[in-house]
């Protein structure tokens, strides 16, 4: 495989990332704690809550993918190595990781109140698990560029072939 | 086949440094085995100590498993001992050699004291001939069947089935040089004479290319380089009359004689910068050593093409093995051994350098091997920043600019890519994306060597 068809099937991944990451919160979401949800809201029922629901998952999970894809275009063209102090750059990917966070929970907190419909604590947790922890962190140790593939704590543990 | 290079002085031992590098940098011609043979009675001579240290290095490393499909440490090499054979021995004056003692007062006695002067005879032999031809050839002729052992070891190889190229290198216009080529070709020559169809022997002449003041010694016996140009005259009119010497010639020297830093009679202060004569030399033995066993005899000259400047167009060998040899080294000194130190000491976090996760781990990074070769590494930056630094001339092969030596490190990381004096693609960071890139080798490429292997390919343009 050359270097433009992985970068290529990289996009691919970490696009079907954020659509998987999204669809995993409202299934998630809406079966854990969507009925109880549902009626603790005004004027809300269940049909109508699960439609706000999924225009908040996709919400944050576009905003959330974005900071993979960010990572990933700024390691791919932008961060170079030229000499052992440039490697690494785990910093960066951290502060994508912070800003991948604060989304996770900013956009229920602010959003959801826009929105008109309650959220409680298992959806924010739900949030940060699976747009975070997976749309984020997961998705960069398989879908991070070569010359910093380790950077993602946890990356040596999995073998890489692309 | 099998190929024997043997260095005679100081000139030579500078031409072996070369070579040196040329067969590390997989410049000679197949895969056979480059035997290394030194003579010279100046055993402490800096010139030859430098050569010594980078063979030695390479002796260590040699093995690393870097498979069978890449120039890189293709041309294995053995140091013929004694390295270097001194035909001398120590604190030996030339009557000591001669054993003047038995022959003086008798016919052959006197004419050996018409025939040299009492400054030559009395002379202890420690730092060479000191620019005296027939001091050395007569040591040379007495003492080269007993001390050298030379000849019975290329009949070993011959009796094993083999073929064998010899190759000498040295001055003809400084004393121990001028003194052993054509002694030595013709005294190999004549105890091979059993295997004349299995042995072709070629030789470079080195005609004068460096100057030097004297500043003190006024008294002693040593080189002076005002002797160069009429040393140099008689010795090639002598070698137009022997033209059996030699199954090919070379002849490499230099119209413009760079001025030497400081003058030596010999010894370890005797560390002179390579030259672009002795690269040119050491080419010369690639050309022979490539050359048919028994091909039409030859007398080869080279030209450049410009006066006063070396570039790519007059490198007689393949410059892009070269040129990715040199990115190959400075691409280790830059971006790997810092690293390497670092993560020894526990200085740095192995996450950040992926080409040592995927290939080093598990891999001791402090074993001999690994560390002589980070000697080398040095050595070769060394050498090259001398090449390239030359007084009276411009080298225009690697960029000078780029890089400083001891420490070999890339000053201007902006040039790697234009290393040669091409604009590529292969900048540090290109270097550094192809080492993290998958790829197969076989099973005979593994640790450490397979690292350098990697590095080795990445580093083609």
């Amino acid at each position: 495989m050359n270097r433009t068809t992985r970068t290529i099937v990289k996009l691919i991944i970490i696009a079907a990332a954020t659509v998987l990451c999204m669809a995993a919160a409202y299934y998630a979401g809406s079966n854990a704690t969507g009925h109880a949800l549902a009626s603790a809201s005004d004027n809300m029922n269940y049909s109508r809550w699960l439609e706000k629901y999924f225009a908040l998952t996709r919400a944050t999970g576009l905003a959330n993918g974005f900071c993979a894809l960010s990572w990933f275009l700024a390691a791919r063209f932008l961060l170079e190595v030229d000499d052992t102090l440039g490697a690494g750059k785990r910093l960066i990917w951290a502060g994508f990781c912070a800003a991948s966070l604060a989304i996770s929970l900013g956009v229920p907190h602010f959003y959801a109140p826009l929105l008109g419909i309650k959220l409680n604590g298992i959806i924010f947790a739900l949030f940060a698990i699976i747009f975070t922890g997976a749309g984020y962190w997961l998705l960069t140790i398989f879908a991070s560029p070569l010359a910093f593939k380790y950077t993602p704590p946890g990356a040596q543990l999995f073998g890489r072939s692309i | 086949m099998s190929y024997y290079f043997i260095s005679i002085g100081g000139t030579g031992a500078k031409v072996m440094e070369s070579l040196t590098h040329l067969c590390i940098a997989g410049l000679l011609p197949d895969n056979e085995r480059l035997y290394i043979a030194a003579i010279d009675p100046d055993v402490g001579n800096g010139n030859l100590e430098r050569t010594a240290t980078a063979l030695n290095n390479f002796a260590v490393f040699q093995n690393f498993a870097v498979g069978n499909d890449t120039p890189l440490f293709k041309n294995k090499i053995s140091i013929v001992r004694p390295f270097p054979w001194n035909p001398t021995g120590h604190d030996k004056t030339l009557d000591d050699l001669i054993e003047f003692h038995h022959h003086s007062g008798t016919p052959v006695g006197k004419l050996y004291e018409v025939l040299y002067t009492r400054d030559e005879r009395a002379t202890t032999l420690n730092e060479g001939f000191r620019g005296h031809p027939s001091i050395g050839a007569a040591v040379l002729a007495k003492k080269f069947d007993d001390g050298a052992k030379l000849t019975a070891q290329i009949e070993k190889i011959i009796g094993e089935g083999d073929s064998v190229k010899i190759f000498l290198a040295g001055s003809v216009f400084g004393g121990t040089g001028a003194a052993g080529l054509p002694t030595v070709a013709r005294l190999l020559r004549e105890n091979l004479a059993d295997y004349a169809d299995r042995i072709s022997i070629g030789g470079v002449l080195i005609l004068p290319y460096f100057s030097f003041t004297p500043t003190e010694h006024f008294d002693e016996l040593f080189a002076r380089s005002e002797n160069f140009l009429p040393n140099t005259k008689a010795a090639l009119k002598y070698y137009s009359e022997r033209e059996n010497l030699f199954d090919a010639t070379y002849f490499v020297g230099d119209s413009v004689l760079t001025p030497v830093g400081e003058f030596s009679v010999g010894s370890a202060n005797q560390r002179n910068e390579a030259h672009i004569v002795e690269l040119y030399a050491a080419l010369a033995a690639a050309d022979f050593f490539a050359r048919p066993l028994h091909a039409p005899k030859i007398f080869k000259y080279i030209c450049r093409h410009e006066a006063d400047k070396f570039s790519w167009s007059d490198f007689p060998a393949q410059s892009e093995r070269f040129v990715q040899f040199a990115r190959f080294i400075f691409a280790y000194a830059h971006l790997i051994k810092p690293v390497l130190n670092d993560l020894v000491a526990g200085n740095a976090k192995a996450y950040k350098y992926p080409w040592f996760v995927d290939f080093l781990s598990g891999v001791d990074v402090t074993a001999p091997d690994v560390v002589n070769f980070n000697f080398y590494a040095e050595a070769f930056a060394a050498w090259l920043k001398q090449l390239e630094t030359l007084s009276g001339r411009e080298v225009a092969l690697i960029n000078p600019a780029m890089f400083d030596a001891n420490p070999a490190r890339l000053v201007d990381k902006k040039l790697f890519a234009a290393l040669d004096g091409n604009k590529s693609k292969l900048t540090v960071h290109e270097v550094w994306y192809r080492l993290t890139e998958p790829f197969k080798f076989d099973s005979t490429v593994a640790g450490f060597g397979k690292f350098l292997r990697r590095l080795y390919d990445v580093c083609a343009a």
